[in-house]
Protein backbone atom coordinates (compact mmCIF):
# COMPACT_ATOMS: atom_id res chain seq x y z
CA UNK A 1 0.00 0.00 0.00
CA UNK A 2 1.31 3.58 -0.88
CA UNK A 3 1.41 6.50 1.21
CA UNK A 4 -1.26 8.49 2.00
CA UNK A 5 -1.34 12.06 1.66
CA UNK A 6 -1.59 12.06 5.19
CA UNK A 7 1.48 10.09 5.77
CA UNK A 8 3.23 12.57 3.36
CA UNK A 9 2.34 16.00 5.28
CA UNK A 10 3.37 14.50 9.17
CA UNK A 11 6.52 13.05 7.22
CA UNK A 12 7.99 16.69 7.32
CA UNK A 13 7.64 17.10 11.32
CA UNK A 14 10.25 14.69 12.60
CA UNK A 15 9.91 12.16 9.88
CA UNK A 16 11.56 10.61 7.19
CA UNK A 17 11.16 14.19 5.25
CA UNK A 18 11.85 16.08 8.18
CA UNK A 19 12.07 19.75 7.43
CA UNK A 20 12.01 21.97 10.19
CA UNK A 21 10.70 25.50 7.94
CA UNK A 22 8.04 23.61 7.08
CA UNK A 23 6.79 21.23 9.76
CA UNK A 24 3.52 23.22 10.12
CA UNK A 25 2.83 20.69 7.04
CA UNK A 26 1.74 18.30 9.79
CA UNK A 27 -0.65 20.31 11.47
CA UNK A 28 -2.48 21.25 8.03
CA UNK A 29 -5.33 19.22 6.67
CA UNK A 30 -5.51 17.59 3.47
CA UNK A 31 -7.08 20.38 1.62
CA UNK A 32 -4.80 23.40 3.15
CA UNK A 33 -1.62 21.55 2.44
CA UNK A 34 -3.06 20.78 -1.12
CA UNK A 35 -4.12 24.46 -1.72
CA UNK A 36 -0.32 25.67 -0.27
CA UNK A 37 1.34 23.55 -2.39
CA UNK A 38 -0.29 24.11 -5.35
CA UNK A 39 0.17 27.80 -4.88
CA UNK A 40 3.82 27.12 -4.45
CA UNK A 41 4.40 25.13 -7.39
CA UNK A 42 2.70 27.80 -9.58
CA UNK A 43 5.08 30.76 -7.89
CA UNK A 44 7.92 28.15 -8.41
CA UNK A 45 6.89 28.12 -12.08
CA UNK A 46 6.68 32.07 -12.47
CA UNK A 47 10.44 31.53 -11.53
CA UNK A 48 11.22 30.61 -14.79
CA UNK A 49 10.27 32.99 -16.75
CA UNK A 50 12.19 35.57 -15.26
CA UNK A 51 9.79 36.63 -11.82
CA UNK A 52 11.70 37.69 -9.10
CA UNK A 53 11.52 34.75 -5.66
CA UNK A 54 10.26 37.58 -3.72
CA UNK A 55 6.11 36.30 -4.30
CA UNK A 56 7.32 32.99 -3.60
CA UNK A 57 9.35 33.77 -0.45
CA UNK A 58 6.23 35.94 1.10
CA UNK A 59 4.34 32.88 0.07
CA UNK A 60 5.94 30.63 2.19
CA UNK A 61 6.25 33.28 4.95
CA UNK A 62 2.45 34.01 5.07
CA UNK A 63 1.33 29.98 5.37
CA UNK A 64 3.70 29.67 7.87
CA UNK A 65 2.76 32.68 10.01
CA UNK A 66 -0.81 30.81 9.76
CA UNK A 67 0.31 27.91 10.26
CA UNK A 68 1.68 28.42 13.55
CA UNK A 69 -1.40 31.26 15.09
CA UNK A 70 -3.47 29.76 17.30
CA UNK A 71 -6.90 29.48 15.73
CA UNK A 72 -9.97 30.89 17.35
CA UNK A 73 -10.90 29.24 20.74
CA UNK A 74 -7.64 27.10 20.76
CA UNK A 75 -6.45 26.22 23.75
CA UNK A 76 -3.08 27.74 24.93
CA UNK A 77 -0.82 27.17 28.14
CA UNK A 78 1.85 29.76 29.16
CA UNK A 79 -0.48 32.96 29.26
CA UNK A 80 -0.88 35.66 32.12
CA UNK A 81 -2.78 38.37 32.48
CA UNK A 82 -0.03 40.85 32.99
CA UNK A 83 3.49 40.91 33.13
CA UNK A 84 6.20 42.65 35.54
CA UNK A 85 8.12 45.56 34.09
CA UNK A 86 11.23 47.40 35.13
CA UNK A 87 11.73 50.95 33.67
CA UNK A 88 15.39 51.98 32.22
CA UNK A 89 17.71 52.82 35.73
CA UNK A 90 20.07 55.54 33.46
CA UNK A 91 20.08 56.15 29.79
CA UNK A 92 20.35 53.03 27.84
CA UNK A 93 23.50 55.09 25.91
CA UNK A 94 25.34 54.15 29.84
CA UNK A 95 24.08 50.15 30.14
CA UNK A 96 25.88 47.62 29.85
CA UNK A 97 23.01 45.41 27.64
CA UNK A 98 23.48 41.34 27.99
CA UNK A 99 22.67 39.09 24.77
CA UNK A 100 20.85 35.90 25.58
CA UNK A 101 19.17 33.77 22.91
CA UNK A 102 17.61 30.47 22.25
CA UNK A 103 20.03 30.02 18.99
CA UNK A 104 22.14 26.65 20.30
CA UNK A 105 25.26 28.41 19.07
CA UNK A 106 28.68 27.56 21.37
CA UNK A 107 31.97 27.75 21.13
CA UNK A 108 34.79 24.61 20.66
CA UNK A 109 36.63 26.12 23.83
CA UNK A 110 33.18 25.70 25.45
CA UNK A 111 31.13 22.72 24.25
CA UNK A 112 27.71 21.97 26.04
CA UNK A 113 27.68 18.67 27.79
CA UNK A 114 23.99 18.09 26.13
CA UNK A 115 25.25 16.08 23.24
CA UNK A 116 25.37 18.44 21.17
CA UNK A 117 29.13 18.79 20.36
CA UNK A 118 29.88 15.64 18.99
CA UNK A 119 26.55 15.19 16.80
CA UNK A 120 25.58 16.58 13.55
CA UNK A 121 22.30 18.50 13.69
CA UNK A 122 20.45 15.66 11.82
CA UNK A 123 21.48 13.85 15.05
CA UNK A 124 20.35 16.39 17.40
CA UNK A 125 16.88 16.48 15.65
CA UNK A 126 16.39 13.44 16.47
CA UNK A 127 16.69 13.92 20.11
CA UNK A 128 13.73 16.99 20.44
CA UNK A 129 11.47 14.91 22.88
CA UNK A 130 14.59 13.95 25.17
CA UNK A 131 15.19 17.88 24.69
CA UNK A 132 12.24 18.80 25.69
CA UNK A 133 12.33 17.83 29.29
CA UNK A 134 16.03 18.51 30.07
CA UNK A 135 17.56 21.08 31.90
CA UNK A 136 18.62 24.20 29.71
CA UNK A 137 22.57 24.03 29.13
CA UNK A 138 23.87 28.17 29.19
CA UNK A 139 26.37 28.39 26.43
CA UNK A 140 29.08 31.41 27.48
CA UNK A 141 30.29 33.28 24.02
CA UNK A 142 33.02 36.08 24.83
CA UNK A 143 31.82 39.05 22.38
CA UNK A 144 35.22 38.49 20.78
CA UNK A 145 35.23 35.30 19.53
CA UNK A 146 35.28 34.97 15.92
CA UNK A 147 31.23 34.64 14.89
CA UNK A 148 32.25 32.81 12.25
CA UNK A 149 33.94 30.01 14.10
CA UNK A 150 30.50 29.62 15.97
CA UNK A 151 28.69 25.95 16.03
CA UNK A 152 24.93 25.30 16.14
CA UNK A 153 22.71 22.37 17.28
CA UNK A 154 18.71 22.98 17.95
CA UNK A 155 16.52 20.13 17.17
CA UNK A 156 13.80 22.88 17.12
CA UNK A 157 14.15 25.16 14.25
CA UNK A 158 15.89 25.17 10.92
CA UNK A 159 19.33 25.91 11.55
CA UNK A 160 20.64 26.79 8.34
CA UNK A 161 21.18 30.73 8.31
CA UNK A 162 22.36 31.03 11.52
CA UNK A 163 25.10 28.46 10.65
CA UNK A 164 25.69 30.33 8.03
CA UNK A 165 25.73 33.90 9.80
CA UNK A 166 24.89 33.55 13.39
CA UNK A 167 24.00 37.26 13.58
CA UNK A 168 20.98 36.10 12.39
CA UNK A 169 19.96 35.23 15.96
CA UNK A 170 23.27 36.05 17.81
CA UNK A 171 23.29 39.90 16.97
CA UNK A 172 26.70 40.29 18.52
CA UNK A 173 28.01 42.35 16.17
CA UNK A 174 25.11 44.76 15.42
CA UNK A 175 25.05 45.35 19.44
CA UNK A 176 28.68 46.12 18.91
CA UNK A 177 27.92 48.67 15.92
CA UNK A 178 24.96 50.30 18.11
CA UNK A 179 27.57 50.77 20.64
CA UNK A 180 29.96 52.50 18.32
CA UNK A 181 26.83 54.87 17.57
CA UNK A 182 26.49 55.87 21.14
CA UNK A 183 22.76 53.84 21.22
CA UNK A 184 24.18 52.08 24.12
CA UNK A 185 26.86 52.01 26.36
CA UNK A 186 28.46 48.65 25.83
CA UNK A 187 27.89 44.79 25.29
CA UNK A 188 28.12 42.57 28.11
CA UNK A 189 30.51 39.94 27.69
CA UNK A 190 30.24 37.03 27.40
CA UNK A 191 26.71 37.13 25.45
CA UNK A 192 24.51 33.44 26.16
CA UNK A 193 22.92 31.37 23.77
CA UNK A 194 21.10 28.16 25.04
CA UNK A 195 18.21 25.47 23.35
CA UNK A 196 14.75 26.67 23.98
CA UNK A 197 13.98 23.01 23.77
CA UNK A 198 14.06 22.92 27.24
CA UNK A 199 12.26 21.95 30.28
CA UNK A 200 9.52 24.35 30.76
CA UNK A 201 9.08 24.01 34.50
CA UNK A 202 12.63 24.53 35.87
CA UNK A 203 12.58 27.97 33.17
CA UNK A 204 10.00 29.41 34.77
CA UNK A 205 10.97 28.91 37.91
CA UNK A 206 14.82 30.34 36.95
CA UNK A 207 16.39 27.23 38.91
CA UNK A 208 19.72 27.37 37.66
CA UNK A 209 19.84 31.13 38.85
CA UNK A 210 20.16 32.38 35.34
CA UNK A 211 19.07 36.21 36.50
CA UNK A 212 21.54 36.20 39.06
CA UNK A 213 24.59 35.08 37.09
CA UNK A 214 23.66 37.73 34.61
CA UNK A 215 23.04 40.83 37.32
CA UNK A 216 26.51 39.38 38.64
CA UNK A 217 28.39 39.54 35.12
CA UNK A 218 26.80 43.34 35.42
CA UNK A 219 24.22 42.94 33.04
CA UNK A 220 22.65 46.00 33.21
CA UNK A 221 19.12 45.43 30.57
CA UNK A 222 18.75 42.67 28.39
CA UNK A 223 18.39 42.27 24.67
CA UNK A 224 16.67 38.89 24.24
CA UNK A 225 16.14 36.55 20.90
CA UNK A 226 13.66 33.99 20.80
CA UNK A 227 14.19 31.81 17.87
CA UNK B 1 8.53 26.30 22.47
CA UNK B 2 11.46 28.47 22.44
CA UNK B 3 9.58 31.50 22.56
CA UNK B 4 7.82 30.40 25.90
CA UNK B 5 11.27 29.81 27.10
CA UNK B 6 12.48 33.13 26.47
CA UNK B 7 9.39 34.46 27.47
CA UNK B 8 10.07 32.93 31.18
CA UNK B 9 13.11 34.54 31.22
CA UNK B 10 12.01 37.85 30.09
CA UNK B 11 9.27 37.58 32.95
CA UNK B 12 11.97 36.72 35.66
CA UNK B 13 14.54 39.26 34.59
CA UNK B 14 11.66 42.12 34.62
CA UNK B 15 10.97 40.68 38.23
CA UNK B 16 14.43 41.15 39.45
CA UNK B 17 14.88 44.66 37.78
CA UNK B 18 16.20 44.15 34.74
CA UNK B 19 14.60 45.29 32.03
CA UNK B 20 14.04 43.36 28.48
CA UNK B 21 13.73 43.59 25.16
CA UNK B 22 13.32 40.59 22.73
CA UNK B 23 13.16 40.52 19.18
CA UNK B 24 10.65 37.48 17.24
CA UNK B 25 9.42 36.34 13.87
CA UNK B 26 5.79 37.10 13.03
CA UNK B 27 4.81 33.13 13.25
CA UNK B 28 5.59 33.14 16.89
CA UNK B 29 4.37 36.85 17.58
CA UNK B 30 1.25 35.77 19.73
CA UNK B 31 3.52 34.21 22.26
CA UNK B 32 4.58 38.16 23.04
CA UNK B 33 1.01 38.76 23.98
CA UNK B 34 0.22 35.73 26.21
CA UNK B 35 3.35 35.92 27.99
CA UNK B 36 3.32 39.32 28.30
CA UNK B 37 6.95 40.12 26.98
CA UNK B 38 7.74 43.76 28.86
CA UNK B 39 8.59 45.10 25.23
CA UNK B 40 8.58 43.25 21.48
CA UNK B 41 9.86 43.57 18.24
CA UNK B 42 8.41 41.18 15.80
CA UNK B 43 9.39 41.07 12.36
CA UNK B 44 8.16 39.42 9.37
CA UNK B 45 10.82 37.13 8.56
CA UNK B 46 10.41 33.22 8.25
CA UNK B 47 11.56 31.49 11.45
CA UNK B 48 14.84 30.63 12.82
CA UNK B 49 16.18 34.28 10.97
CA UNK B 50 14.28 36.66 13.47
CA UNK B 51 17.28 39.50 12.86
CA UNK B 52 17.34 38.99 9.19
CA UNK B 53 18.71 37.55 6.31
CA UNK B 54 22.60 36.17 6.48
CA UNK B 55 24.85 38.74 5.74
CA UNK B 56 22.41 41.54 5.60
CA UNK B 57 24.36 44.08 8.07
CA UNK B 58 22.08 46.89 7.54
CA UNK B 59 18.76 44.62 8.34
CA UNK B 60 20.12 43.51 11.26
CA UNK B 61 21.06 47.20 12.41
CA UNK B 62 17.81 47.88 11.58
CA UNK B 63 16.01 45.54 13.76
CA UNK B 64 18.06 46.05 16.49
CA UNK B 65 18.03 49.94 16.58
CA UNK B 66 14.05 49.76 16.59
CA UNK B 67 14.65 47.37 19.57
CA UNK B 68 16.61 49.42 21.58
CA UNK B 69 14.35 52.47 20.66
CA UNK B 70 11.58 50.42 21.44
CA UNK B 71 13.46 49.38 24.80
CA UNK B 72 14.33 53.14 25.91
CA UNK B 73 10.91 54.37 25.32
CA UNK B 74 8.26 52.19 26.32
CA UNK B 75 6.26 53.08 29.38
CA UNK B 76 4.50 50.06 30.46
CA UNK B 77 4.52 46.40 29.72
CA UNK B 78 3.91 44.62 26.93
CA UNK B 79 4.61 46.90 24.46
CA UNK B 80 4.96 45.61 21.15
CA UNK B 81 5.83 47.03 17.92
CA UNK B 82 5.83 45.29 14.56
CA UNK B 83 8.79 46.43 11.99
CA UNK B 84 6.99 46.18 8.42
CA UNK B 85 9.32 45.04 5.96
CA UNK B 86 9.17 41.76 4.07
CA UNK B 87 12.31 39.43 4.41
CA UNK B 88 14.53 39.77 1.01
CA UNK B 89 17.72 37.80 1.11
CA UNK B 90 20.53 38.69 -0.05
CA UNK B 91 21.32 37.59 -3.58
CA UNK B 92 25.02 37.64 -4.78
CA UNK B 93 25.21 40.36 -6.62
CA UNK B 94 23.79 42.48 -3.50
CA UNK B 95 26.32 40.53 -1.38
CA UNK B 96 29.32 42.04 -4.00
CA UNK B 97 28.28 44.94 -3.98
Amino acid sequence: MGESIREFLDSFFYGSRNDLSFKFLKGMSEEEASEFLSLLLTKVGELYDGAPPDDLIDLAYQWQVDAYTPKPGAERKWVHEDGPFTPLSKPLAEMSVGLVTSSGHFTSEDPPGDGRATKSQEEIVKEIDDFLARTPELSEIPTSHPTEELNVRHPGYDTRSSALDPEVALPIRALERAASRGSIGSVSSPAYSFVGAASQLRLRADRDGWVDRWKEAGVEALFLVPV
Amino acid sequence: MCHVSVGHIARNAESKGIPTVAVMARSFGHVASEMKYARAVITRHPMGRPMGPPGDRATHDRVVDAALDLLASATSGTTIVELPEPYRPLNEATQRS
